[in-house]
């Protein structure tokens, strides 16, 4: 039997039961036929003491010579075999048949060796067990009210008796024909209980790997509904993300095609300008389309590694450090519109994080405001402590983002319809991913003065070793 | 020939206008639907080159509108969507022609060139009138088999004057046609290039209409 199959098990289960509790009935049944058995001796003790204290001394007197079969059964039906009660080995009865004075009138030959011996004094009730010579007997004293002879009766008691042996055979013998029968019939059984899941693996194996629509078995025992529940929800959520990979595919071809096309006329032009001023323009934006097509593939490959389910261990870090990096990193371009980007207030807050996923966060974050912003614009970022949360802010005072849109910021390759900037329309997609990475909430607000936008990033938790560095020092 | 160019993309924009103005159209490029539709308002365009995808206004919203206010200047679409679908929804909203990107600017130029033919009845690039061959691709003209060199600008107010036979076109409409809204008028200009045109192809090509404009007679 497979172990680790349910029909093997089950079905060795189901007869290792019923064996037990068969075994439990032959034990019971065995020992209620050996008290009956026994009962039956007693009863045939008794009579014959009756029979005896009414015999003369003559007849006791052969009697004593003669050897008294305690097999024998008397009054049984005539045609049986043989006389006696169907034990193999000899039982003999004894017998000590004494007067009113206590005087020995007769006494079995037999009886002699084992010596004197006082029967217990109930036993003129039933049938009791001594000990004499180191054997165990039966006993019985009878007394007679009218002759006044007491009649002691023994009679060695069996080991083991044939007819329990016999009758325990009886009961043993068609419950051992009927077990394997009953096995095939529960091995049967079961295997016909479990079709419904051969029906479902046989379902699952033949399925086209692309055939994503649920699971029909027919009907389903109860057991088995939760099963086939469960791998159609599966299949459901697989059929939804691999939906959502393909439009995703789609997209990304979509949005990679405008870099090209931007590269191929640029070339173009370039090819058939006849100045040499035109020409250089129109290779320098090859150039930037290049860059623009570079950055738009790093973005996606950086969302794709992030999509991989490993898990980046959290470690304390701090942010004011990582803020002032990425505001250098990207101090050149907002240079170049004439903005400021800084970080307002000193306060150093450590959060559960990771400090390269932070750092792409950090700069997504910067590069947009500086991206969306107009000339001379101004980009703050702050890190505040909330009341559960440490909340880092990314403002700015740009042309801000229209309320129905705001929903649709973090969605992939979704841009701010009207702006002129190059975006890859993945930077919040990405931080909003990076959030989820450690626990972050991500909120959309008004930016500086009423205007722009702002991106909080709400850490959760106690504020890790909270380090205040800021100028409260000074006091 | 006046071009309006709806291209939201910097790249893509900038690189049409350029490959449009070397083939001697004038472009005006505008990066979104809203500004496109005043262009359209204002300005009579012999061709409108228009991507799907804009801000503000989408191109398929901004076809509705062209051809539910009557409208019937050509319009090429340009878009990185190329389904079926995507095309079968671009011609059936009013475009003339549809080109998916990344599109070769060679074939850009040639299907609005293209499309200026058949909204002016002509099937071939290459006309005659009178004793002049002229081959509006090639950009040449012939006078008994004799090339007569012209200048971009001269061949310009040519091109207009030659595919309006007939009706006369102000000096401001051929203006129009010459510079797009980027680009600075020179005053007198038209009146140069009529007299060079003149002194080049004959006296009594074109026609002073006084108080109008100027016009080639129909051939």
């Amino acid at each position: 039997m497979m172990p680790g199959s349910i029909r093997g098990r089950l079905a060795l289960l189901v007869l290792a039961s019923i064996t037990l509790v068969w075994a439990i009935a032959l034990g019971w049944s065995y020992r209620e036929a050996t008290r009956e058995v026994g009962e039956w001796d007693d009863a045939r003790l008794v009579q014959l003491a009756q029979f005896i204290v009414l015999l003369d001394q003559n007849d006791l007197s052969v009697l004593s010579r003669t050897r008294l079969d305690a097999r024998t059964e008397y009054g049984r039906r005539p045609g049986h075999a043989n006389g006696n009660d169907g034990d193999k080995s000899p039982r003999e009865a004894l017998f000590q048949v004494r007067d009113a004075q206590g005087r020995v009138l007769a006494s079995s030959a037999q009886l002699e060796p084992l010596g004197a011996f006082e029967a217990p004094a109930d036993a003129t009730t039933s049938a009791r067990t001594v000990i004499l010579g180191g054997k165990p007997w039966h006993t019985y004293v009878l007394h007679d009210g009218v002759s006044g002879r007491t009649v002691r009766m023994l009679e060695s008691t069996n080991q083991r008796s044939d007819l329990t042996t016999g009758v325990a055979r009886r009961i043993a013998k068609p419950i051992a024909l009927a077990l394997p029968v009953l096995a095939l019939l529960v091995w049967i059984s079961i295997g016909h209980s479990l079709a419904p899941l051969e029906a479902l693996s046989k379902a699952i194996r033949t399925r086209d790997a692309s055939k994503l629509e649920p699971i029909k078995i027919g009907p389903t025992p109860v057991e088995v509904r939760p099963l086939v529940d469960a791998i159609n929800q599966l299949l459901s959520r697989l059929e939804l993300s691999i939906n959502r990979e393909r439009a995703f595919t789609a997209d990304a071809a979509h949005e990679l095609k405008t870099p090209l096309a931007a590269i191929k006329v640029q070339a173009q032009v370039a090819l058939v300008a006849k100045d040499v001023a035109q020409q250089q323009l129109a290779m320098q934006r090859v150039v930037q389309g290049v860059d623009r097509s570079a950055h738009l593939a790093e973005q996606l490959l950086l969302l794709a590694r992030l999509d991989e389910h490993h898990k980046v261990p959290a470690q304390p870090v701090a942010l004011a450090a990582l803020v002032k990096d990425a505001i250098a990193t990207n101090e050149p371009d907002a240079r170049r519109k004439g903005m400021t980007v800084a970080l307002v207030g000193e306060a150093n807050y450590k959060v559960m994080a990771e400090p390269v996923l932070m750092d792409i966060m950090l700069d997504n974050l910067i590069d947009n405001a500086i991206k969306y912003c107009d000339e001379g614009g101004r980009v703050e970022v702050s890190i505040r402590r909330d009341a559960d949360a440490v909340v880092l802010t990314v403002g700015d005072n740009g042309p801000g983002v229209d309320a129905e849109d705001i929903t649709r910021l973090t969605d992939r390759f979704f841009r701010v319809t009207g702006n002129r900037a190059n975006g890859s329309g993945l930077g919040l997609s990405i931080v909003a991913r990076i959030a989820e990475y450690f626990g972050a909430r991500l909120d959309f607000d008004t930016g500086i003065g009423g205007r722009g936008l702002a991106v909080h990033v709400s850490f959760p938790g106690p504020a890790v070793a909270a380090v205040q560095i800021a100028s409260t020092a000074v006091l | 020939m006046r071009i309006l160019l709806v291209e939201d993309d910097d790249l893509i924009g900038s690189g049409v206008e350029a490959g449009l103005r070397h083939a001697s159209f004038a472009v005006d490029w505008t990066q979104d639907g809203r500004n496109a539709k005043l262009a359209l308002e204002t300005t009579d365009y012999a061709l409108v080159v228009l991507d799907l995808g804009l801000p503000r206004m989408s191109g398929l919203e901004l076809l509705g509108w062209l051809r539910g206010c009557g409208k019937n200047v050509p319009v090429l679409v340009l878009t990185a969507k190329g389904t079926v679908a995507d095309k079968v929804g671009g011609l059936d909203a009013g475009a003339d022609d549809y080109l998916g990107k990344p599109f070769d600017l060679t074939e850009l130029i040639a299907r609005c060139r293209a499309l200026l033919r058949r909204s002016q009845g002509r099937s071939v690039e290459a006309l005659r009138y009178r004793a002049l061959a002229v081959d509006l691709a090639a950009k040449t003209i012939l006078r008994d088999d004799v090339r007569i060199p012209l200048t971009a600008r001269e061949w310009a107010v040519l091109y207009q004057l030659l595919t309006h036979q007939g009706v006369p076109q102000s000096k401001s409409r051929l203006e129009e046609s010459l510079y797009g809204w980027h680009e600075e008028v020179e005053s007198n200009t038209i009146e140069v290039h009529i007299s060079n045109l003149r002194k080049k192809l004959g006296a009594d090509l074109i026609k002073t209409v006084r108080g109008i404009g100027y016009v080639m007679e129909r051939a």
